[in-house]
């Protein structure tokens, strides 16, 4: 049996190729090294209640929006989504709250009615994050997004404001590409919306799409090789010793496993998996899930963003205690109005869990559980700011770090958000879906953009590769 | 570094990455060409001369590189003191 297209890794992006690629027609098969599709769309369930993983809200999806035809073309537009308050992400800076308002005009206004002075910048500043599909991407990938808003503002602490939601991306100064952040804020600001419900029912639904267009799944098959043949990929070879034969090869791992697997090939030079092999990484982050005592804490339809310090865009990097928090939560399924699940995410670099790296999840000593415990409680104390006697609150807590994402996802390092894109060498760190083999295509965060919203549309740069550009423009024609 | 240490180390180089014979490595020889260059691996070839030499080539350089004469010549006047 041959397929016309099999997807290696069942994260958001390898999902959405392997529907948009059913639905066109081509015979689809998924390879899945986990025990379950869905990557960082994953859940797991504890006493009752399933966590997400990578999943908190998504920009866009309003009528005419950035995202709004592509979920309307993979079918999920039709999930439970609820669309975040008027001030959708609320910024703590100093112990002052900054709100960031849906639609661009309101962004700029409330804003600046704290920074009266920044008015027309914030203006021009809107303007171009309205803009940001229609300006020329090279422009915004050769500038530093820390540069641009340190030339655009006076007021420093509108620098760290401005960049305070964006805990979402590697808010890293000496990095961080414009294209990157405007991308990243932009579609939150025409509108913000969280599921009702966890992550999974975005995977359920890619895959139950996927198999009624004659698409296949399947789970606990890990690719170890990639066998090439006068210069084309043909097969498949799994550790457990199946081989799936195919036409075109999509890979939603990341870049250097990917190209790892090309063991022999006449079109992939060494020069190409050295270059793979040595992309850095961005940071990763240790997630505390906290299931909260019922009834005792208000559902928030908005998101809390909270710094100790006025050091934004620098707090990554530097020891101490736990410097920067976002707080989520859930949408009550049963209309109560009080949230069961918050969730509370800070950024963790790899030098901080290299101490384990040899260990394995459920295996990693007291040690390990100890320095867990300590971050939960400084992020737990950071989110007190805004949500006085969380800690008295909560019921039960689970801490993920970069260790649980590298053993789950194989990804290097538990890098959040791929391959670290950087504006001072955009032609190296950004990379595109096409590889020295023809019909081997790389799709996923570190392809382009990341998030649900990067994801979706590099899915569609992926696909477009196959069923051509002017086909992909039609679907995505709302 | 002396010219004939660039060119003896760039070929070499060049060679093992992009699985050529050295001796197709003429001084005015396509690099294109020689190396089977597309937009793609093209930026594999900027990658490794950072990567030996420390020398970010821009896009606008690239262009006037056309002989590996050019990338000797544009290694040697851009290495760092």
């Amino acid at each position: 049996m041959k397929y016309d297209a099999i997807v290696i890794g069942s994260g958001l992006g390898g999902l959405e190729c392997a529907c948009i690629l059913s639905r066109n027609g081509l015979r689809t098969l998924v390879l899945e090294k986990g025990k379950q599709p869905g990557g960082c769309m994953q859940s797991y369930m504890r006493k009752g209640l399933r966590y997400d993983t990578g999943f908190h809200y998504v920009g866009g999806l309003g009528e005419g929006q950035s995202l709004h035809p592509a979920f309307r073309y993979l079918g999920l537009l039709d999930l439970p989504w609820h669309r975040l308050d008027e001030h959708f992400d609320r910024v703590t800076v100093g112990g002052r709250t900054y709100p960031f308002a849906e639609g661009f005009d309101s962004f700029a206004r409330t804003l600046a009615s704290h920074f009266p002075g920044e008015r027309h910048a914030l203006e021009r500043y809107a303007q171009l994050l309205s803009n940001v599909e229609r300006t020329d991407p090279v422009k915004l990938l050769e500038t530093g997004a820390y540069a641009y808003l340190k030339e655009t503002f006076r007021n420093p602490l509108l620098t760290n404001v401005l960049g305070g939601a964006s805990l979402k991306m590697e808010l890293r100064r000496e990095s961080l590409p414009l294209f990157t952040f405007l991308h990243g804020n932009s579609s939150f600001i025409e509108s913000s919306w969280r599921l009702k419900g966890d992550s999974s029912l975005i995977v359920r639904s890619l895959s139950d799409s996927i198999r009624r267009q004659g698409g296949e799944i399947i789970c606990g098959a890990e690719v170890e090789e990639l066998i090439e043949k006068e210069g084309k990929i043909v097969r498949a070879v799994c550790t457990d010793g199946n081989v799936y034969e195919g036409d075109i090869f999509i890979s939603d791992v990341h870049p250097a496993v990917t190209s790892s697997w090309v063991k022999r090939s006449g079109k992939m030079k060494p020069v190409f998996r050295s270059r793979m092999a040595r992309l850095e990484n961005t940071f990763g982050m240790c997630t505390v899930s906290l299931r909260i005592k019922s009834g005792t804490l208000p559902y928030f339809n908005w998101n809390h963003y909270v710094y100790r310090k006025p050091n934004v865009w620098s707090f990554c990097a530097e020891d101490g205690p736990v410097g920067g928090v976002l707080v989520s939560c859930r949408v009550p399924e049963d209309g109560n109005g009080y949230t069961d699940q918050v969730d509370l995410l800070t950024p963790m670099r790899w030098e901080q869990c290299r101490k384990w790296e040899k260990t394995c999840v459920g295996n990693r000593g007291e040690d390990y559980r100890q320095m867990k415990e300590r971050m939960a409680d400084q992020c737990v104390a950071l989110a007190e700011e805004v949500i006085p006697g969380l800690g008295g609150r909560v019921a039960e807590r689970y801490i993920s770090t970069p260790l649980t994402y590298r053993d789950y996802l194989a990804a290097p390092e538990g890098s959040a958000y791929g391959t670290r894109k950087d504006f001072r060498n955009p032609l190296l760190t950004m990379l595109s879906p096409r590889t020295p083999v023809p019909n081997l295509l790389l799709t996923g965060q570190s392809v382009v953009l990341h998030g649900l919203h990067g994801v979706t549309m590099t899915a569609f740069l992926t696909c477009a590769e196959i069923l051509g550009k002017e086909e992909i423009k039609r679907i995505l024609k709302d | 570094m002396t010219r004939e240490e660039i060119v003896e180390k760039v070929n070499a180089l060049l060679s093992e990455e992009f699985e050529v014979e050295q001796e197709g490595i003429e001084p005015e020889a396509n690099v294109k060409e020689t190396l089977s260059l597309d937009s793609l691996s093209l930026v594999d070839l900027v990658a490794i001369i950072q990567q030996t030499y420390k020398i970010k080539i821009p896009i606008a350089d690239l262009r006037e590189i056309k002989t590996f004469n050019n990338l000797y010549d544009y290694i040697e006047s851009h290495l760092p003191a």
